[in-house]
């Protein structure tokens, strides 16, 4: 959305966000082992889009999310939430910013305690971030059910009374209880079939429109993405390599890879498909990665330059930054 | 035509009892294999695609599962009845199966390529050595690089990708005339699932096996599969070739599906949904399955079940709003209000 990006401060503002995880040591004396599974990368969230993180297994899609909540402690970098710092925040600080930075994971099961009722679990929720006093939860639970499309008698059952897709519901309406501004998706609808799918994509997009959220939605599904989403953003093996406008991504994807992801989607109408570009090979360990541009080892066009030199992240066309070293010659 | 079928299911019925009921998982299902074809069969969880898939190879954990009716014809040869020494001799040789987490079904400690071997001698009778040399020839032929090195190593040496070829080449070792491949592809990465797809069709047109394609993709059912069958609680409720079905669906259930899929080269405002959730195992409904939730339901739909009809020549469809009792009760309906 252009006109968002001009008008608007940014909510959030990632800059140089690293996550090197250490390994422990299997055998004495052995080297230190660091995963860099972001591997320092710098983006904006503006208030009322949906910006989505696309990317393999192992691209650091899923950290990237957790970073910026510090559920895992970012190792370098900073991110700002409406100008404050979140990196240097202190617990109790931070714990109030959670309120307005809520997440909601693939598996809803795993993420609901197993003996609470919604009931409980949404007015735990609106306790601890002092939402709204004990008198007037009532009358928001009741809210919060309709929002999400359950029935208010569903308050006083467990989670494992309910199908996947009336859980997924039930974490939407747990996330929704503090009042939240943005909601950071992770892997949210990859674990329903589609007609549920469908359903809870369709649920995410009212609710943005009637409450104003923003949404970093994070997936490895470029057709949903493709749906939901004002912007995109294309990692591999930790770095951004590209990101830019929805339309502008789909229709004139800039960075080799991205054009490889995006044939790779099998489709069901085979009039539109276009030719497959096949990569060779697996995403090599974030262990070892390669050195010069990370997909040099798969990039069909790489050359003496890719393996020396690490691309930057470089605007070519307004709101379309992508990291290659020949993406004019290759986009012409 | 009828003399190229490998594989033929008939009203196969496969139930689970417990003490919550009868579960019917799999009831009433019918298909044909051919020679070379490749026939999806798609659904939602719990729609009893990857329970028709084990019931063929008598893979079903019993007790609680159980054959109850129906056949599973190899060439003619009746498998649901067959002593279990024979059909151990069919599984893995005649027909093969890859599943969707090929580290669940890969030994943990023994080099790949020993287990390929394995397969070979103790079905094709191979020597040790001749058996070694086919198991890296196949290895190969999936397009592992360096495969001699490769058969060498143990399963966690291997990548996700790597893993699922060599079940592949573990499953078309013996050059079975069926490949069961149960999601084959979910738990891989988009880029990796191109190449695994690319190299199933590629060793099809090679071997000639048919090939039986579960998934719950339909972008996969799109690029992989001559026929399709959809599954909706425990039956098969449309039958068509590929191209016609994603044309053309007939059936209510199937037109869903294909309406909540977001689209790639389109943009759209809102998925179409099919409101409510599949009806349970246990307590499947009077009539017709999907009636609950179809759009066009009307009396006779929760009243009668729909048989699997021949709509034309090449599809079948198990949908009232096909057949004449269809016309009458729209008259009936206009006659009572």
């Amino acid at each position: 959305m252009n006109s968002l990006m001009i008008d608007k401060k940014p909510l959030l503002k990632v800059t140089e966000l690293k996550q090197h995880f250490t390994l422990k040591r299997e055998v004495v004396f052995q080297a230190k082992q660091v995963v860099k599974a972001v591997d320092g990368i710098s983006f904006e969230l503006f208030p009322g889009e949906t910006l989505s993180i696309v990317g393999e297994s192992g691209c650091g899609k899923s950290t990237t999310g957790r970073s910026i909540l510090r559920l895992d402690e970012p190792t370098g970098g900073d991110v700002l939430f409406k100008d404050e710092s979140l990196t240097k925040m202190s617990k109790k600080e931070l714990r109030r910013v959670r309120g307005d930075i809520q997440v909601i994971f693939q598996d809803p099961y795993a993420s609901l305690n197993p003996r609470r009722t919604i009931r409980q679990m949404l007015d735990e929720a609106m306790a601890i971030q002092k939402v709204l006093p004990p008198n007037e939860r009532e009358a928001r639970m009741l809210e919060l059910m309709k929002h999400v499309g359950l029935r208010p008698e569903y308050l006083e059952r467990y989670p494992h009374e309910f199908s996947g897709g009336q859980r997924q519901r039930i974490g939407i309406a747990r996330a929704l209880a503090v009042n939240p501004e943005i909601i950071i998706c992770d892997e949210a609808v990859s674990a329903l079939d589609v007609s549920i799918r469908a359903q809870i994509l369709n649920l995410l997009k009212k609710l943005q429109k009637d409450l104003n959220l923003t949404f970093l939605f994070i997936s490895h599904d470029l057709s949903v993405v493709r749906h939901i989403s004002d912007r995109v953003m294309v990692m591999y093996l930790g770095k951004i390599v590209e990101i830019a406008d929805k339309s502008s991504l789909f229709n004139n994807p800039l960075h080799p890879y991205t054009k490889a992801l995006l044939s790779a989607i099998p489709v069901t109408d085979q009039t539109k498909r276009e030719d497959r570009i096949i990569l060779k090979g697996d995403v090599p360990s974030p262990l070892n990665p390669p050195v010069g541009c990370r997909f040099n080892t798969r990039c069909p066009f790489a050359t003496d330059l890719c393996r020396k030199e690490e691309p930057k992240l470089r605007e070519l066309e307004s709101n379309h930054s992508v990291a290659c070293h020949y993406a004019e010659e290759l986009s012409s | 035509m009828s003399n190229d079928v490998v594989l033929e299911v008939k009203n196969l019925k496969t139930h689970f009892i417990s003490s919550k009921g009868i579960a019917k998982a799999v009831d009433g299902v019918d298909f044909v294999l051919r020679k070379g074809e490749t026939l999806g069969i798609v659904g939602e969880s719990g729609c009893g695609k990857s329970m028709t898939s084990l019931s063929i190879l008598r893979l079903i954990p019993s007790p609680p599962g159980k054959i109850v009716d129906g056949e599973v014809l190899l060439n003619g040869k009746n498998l649901v009845t067959m002593p279990n020494a024979e059909l151990r001799k069919i599984r893995g040789n005649r027909i093969s199966m890859i599943f969707q987490e090929p580290m669940t079904s890969l030994n943990p400690v023994i080099p790949v390529g020993e287990q390929i071997a394995e397969a070979l001698r103790l079905h094709q009778g191979l020597s040790k050595k001749a058996a070694w040399a086919k198991s890296v020839e196949m290895i190969g032929l999936v397009g592992i690089p360096s495969p001699e090195k490769r058969a060498k190593q143990e399963p966690f040496q291997l990548s996700g990708g790597m893993r699922q070829r060599v079940m592949i080449a573990m499953a078309l070792a013996c050059t079975p005339e069926v490949l069961i491949a149960d999601e084959p592809t979910t738990a891989l990465d988009v880029t990796i699932q191109a190449q695994i797809l690319e190299i199933m069709k590629d060793l099809q047109r090679k071997i000639g096996m048919g090939i039986i394609f579960i998934t719950h993709d339909l972008g996969v059912v799109a690029e992989m599969c001559d026929q399709v069958a959809v599954m909706y609680a425990g039956q098969i409720v449309e039958h068509q070739n590929t191209a016609e079905l994603f044309k053309n669906p007939l059936h209510p259930y199937t037109q869903g599906l294909i309406g909540s899929l977001p689209k790639l080269y389109e943009d759209q405002d809102e998925l179409q949904i099919i409101e409510g959730t599949v009806p349970s195992p246990y307590d499947y409904p009077e009539g017709c399955r999907f009636a609950e939730r179809c759009p066009f339901a009307r009396s006779i739909c929760s009243e009668k079940q729909p048989d699997l009809i021949q709509y034309d020549e090449e599809s079948k469809v198990r949908c009232w709003k096909y057949t004449n009792e269809w016309q009458v009760s729209l008259t009936k309906e206009l006659v009572t209000t």
